[in-house]
């Protein structure tokens, strides 16, 4: 009988240790199923860039982000998108997949400040779409890269006026009539 | 009586394990905190410190200015000679080797050129086989690790430096990783800083628990088990008959408000022990059995002095009641040695009770002696007093009889009285039993004389008695 306690313990234990050793796997998900019916902000990104190497990508924004404000400071603008902003960028097989192929993997930022792993305000989360694991990554990787959307880059418009863009590469804007104006691609290389 | 298992020692290993436990957990928290602490502090440093390098090197070489951050490296690494910081491409081969980085740069930007600069002098390392680099360039996350070389031990920080849009520029966007910053320092001091203190807190540790357990150890012993024993030993005398014993105690505290309760308590034994003298067993028994009342089937021995008038009136009355309690001395000691209870004195007559399954030979045999004692030497010690004895056996009441103030345990009914009758009956020197006594003397070697039919008073009709004959020299 004691032994059985014992081992029982033992089990207990163990369990906690392996379960906080991987405290960094989300325990809920925080990336939704569905999320086709969102509006897509960068399409048909075809060419190679750091962190997603040779891998065919497509941004999407859920309908919360489309609330994002925009405001001038000191003649430029300053995006900020609230809370709840769900931005989606999906990472296919190849740089040129057959249609119909599906993505193997999702970068994704949410926005969520209060949440202590949040990076100015984001959390950074990579979706392993084979493997259903989701895992935050609450160091530099993600975070670095995307600061330099805040400032000139050579991606999407190259935001030349040094707009504060949130940390997204291609934001969501509206047009004059209201509809979506999707980001072009206009790299120099 | 269990096997006594000593106290003391139990108390001793209570003392040593609560110490061992508490003082070791509370010692180990602090000093295994205190040494997370001091090394977290100098990890901490170095995280800093590989922090800063990335954001100068990111920030030298985006203007290409890439000996600038060379500067910095040999600045840094001639400041804390502790340290020792290097930077790898990706591929493992050590930065600013050779001319590599600038014709790539070279062949992606159109707007300047890059000079090649003179091959180094120094052998080039390459660490493309080192486990926590290619896990770094892998993973593209910081890792640390801690290693012993020799008699030192290393602290050591890859950090990637990654491929950022800005970057991407001048080095192409097919890779994401540029390369690696290592930075490493000798953190042996620490080490056995916290060696030493280990080693400090292990001797505090032993110290405490040896001075605190001889201190608790001799605390109890004098406050607690000394006393205890000393009660103990008290107790086993006032056992063993010896009611002189007092518990000597100081302590004002439990022990001594419990060594005083045991003084009362003997003092309360030896009353009730002298009180014994002068109340029967039977009466001391019905106090403690606390009942109302028996009826049992006893037999009732009745012993008078015979002209006890005429004597007393002859005496002085100091010699009355010195010849008076010595024959009821003698007959009371032949009385117990022979199993029977003193119920109680009536003047000079003794009221006896025998119970249990020899109860009327019992009686006969204290009865015989007593007669054969004082017909050998009444004369001589009991000044010329004889006695007449009845013994009657049946069913009496016994219990409390009286008050709540004064009250004896005694015996009641017909059979009480017809033994008294018997004894008035019988002459000096004479054993009258009755029927009931004598079927039960049946080739128990008691003799007897015929029976007698005799009229006592209340009785209307006639009893048949017996008379016990005398003891011979050698009977019993």
């Amino acid at each position: 009988m004691k032994k059985n306690i014992l081992i029982v313990i033992s089990a207990a234990v163990l369990f906690s240790m392996v379960s906080c050793s991987h405290k960094k796997e989300t325990a809920a998900s925080l990336v939704p199923e569905d999320y086709s019916g969102w509006t897509i902000t960068a399409d048909n990104l075809n060419y190679p860039i750091p962190g997603h190497e040779n891998h065919f990508r497509r941004v999407l924004i859920n309908p919360k982000g489309q609330e994002v404000s925009v405001i001038k400071k000191e003649g430029k603008d300053y995006y900020a998108y609230p809370k709840g902003t769900i931005v989606i960028k999906e990472i296919y097989p190849t740089l040129n997949p057959k249609e119909g192929t599906k993505p193997v993997s999702l970068t994704v930022m949410i926005k969520d400040p209060e949440n202590p792993q949040s990076r100015d305000g984001w959390i950074w989360v990579v979706k392993d779409l084979k493997k259903n694991t989701e895992k935050i990554i609450d160091y530099e990787f993600c975070y670095d890269c995307h600061t330099n959307a805040n400032e000139p880059h050579q991606y999407g418009d190259g935001n030349p006026d040094g707009e504060f863009r949130d940390y997204l590469f291609f934001p969501y804007r509206k047009t004059a009539s209201g509809n979506r104006q999707q980001s072009s691609d206009n790299r120099s290389y | 009586m269990k096997k006594m298992k000593p106290i003391t020692r139990t108390v001793n290993l209570i003392i040593i394990i609560s110490l061992v436990l508490g003082l070791g957990l509370t010692i180990t928290y602090f000093s295994y905190n205190q040494n997370t602490e001091l090394l977290a502090t100098s990890q901490n440093n170095l995280h800093q410190q590989s922090d800063i390098l990335y954001q100068s090197v990111k920030n030298a070489m985006l203007p290409g200015n890439a000996p600038v951050a060379v500067t910095l490296f040999n600045d840094i690494r001639d400041i804390n000679p502790a340290y020792e910081i290097m930077l790898f491409r990706s591929n493992g081969v050590e930065a600013f080797s050779d001319n590599s980085t600038i014709e790539t740069v070279n062949n992606n930007i159109t707007n300047k050129v890059f000079d090649h600069r003179p091959a180094s002098a120094d052998s080039v390392m390459n660490i493309s086989g080192n486990k926590a680099f290619n896990q770094t360039v892998a993973m593209r996350k910081t890792s640390s690790f801690q290693e012993k070389k020799e008699d030192e031990t290393f602290f050591t920080i890859y950090k990637p430096l990654l491929n950022l849009p800005k970057c991407a520029v001048c080095h192409g966007s097919d890779h994401t990783v540029r390369g690696v910053i290592k930075i490493s320092s000798n953190i042996t001091p620490i080490v056995q800083r916290q060696e030493i203190n280990t080693l400090i807190a292990g001797t505090f540790f032993i110290f405490l628990v040896l001075i605190l357990t001889a201190f608790l150890t001799q605390f109890f012993k004098k406050k607690i088990l000394q006393p205890v024993k000393h009660i103990g030993a008290v107790c086993t005398s006032v056992t063993g008959g010896d009611f002189n014993r007092r518990v000597e105690i100081s302590n004002n505290d439990e022990i001594g408000v419990l060594g005083e309760t045991v003084n009362t308590m003997v003092r309360g034994l030896y009353e009730r022990f002298q009180l014994s003298k002068f109340v029967s067993s039977s009466t001391i028994d019905s106090l403690n059995s606390k009942k109302d009342g028996v009826k049992e089937s006893i037999t009732l021995f009745f012993s008078d002095i015979r002209s006890f008038t005429a004597y007393s009136e002859k005496k002085t009355p100091e010699e009355v009641v010195v010849n008076l309690n010595k024959i009821l001395a003698f007959q009371t000691r032949i009385i117990h040695e022979n199993g029977g209870d003193v119920d109680k004195y009536v003047g000079d007559e003794i009221v006896a009770i025998f119970s249990g399954k020899d109860k009327e030979i019992n009686a006969c045999r204290s009865a015989l002696i007593i007669q054969k004692e004082l017909n050998e030497k009444s004369t001589e010690i009991y000044d010329g007093l004889t006695v007449g004895i009845g013994i009657n056996t049946g069913e009496v009441i016994l219990g409390m009889i009286g008050s709540e103030e004064r009250a004896d345990f005694t015996v009641i009914g017909d059979h009480v009285n017809y033994a008294s009758r018997l004894c008035d009956a019988a002459k000096p020197g004479e054993v009258i039993i009755s029927q009931s006594v004598y079927e039960n003397l049946d080739g128990k070697g008691i003799e007897v004389s015929k029976p007698y039919k005799i009229k006592v008073k209340g009785k209307e009709k006639f009893h048949k008695v017996y008379l016990l004959s005398p003891l011979k020299d050698g009977d019993l």
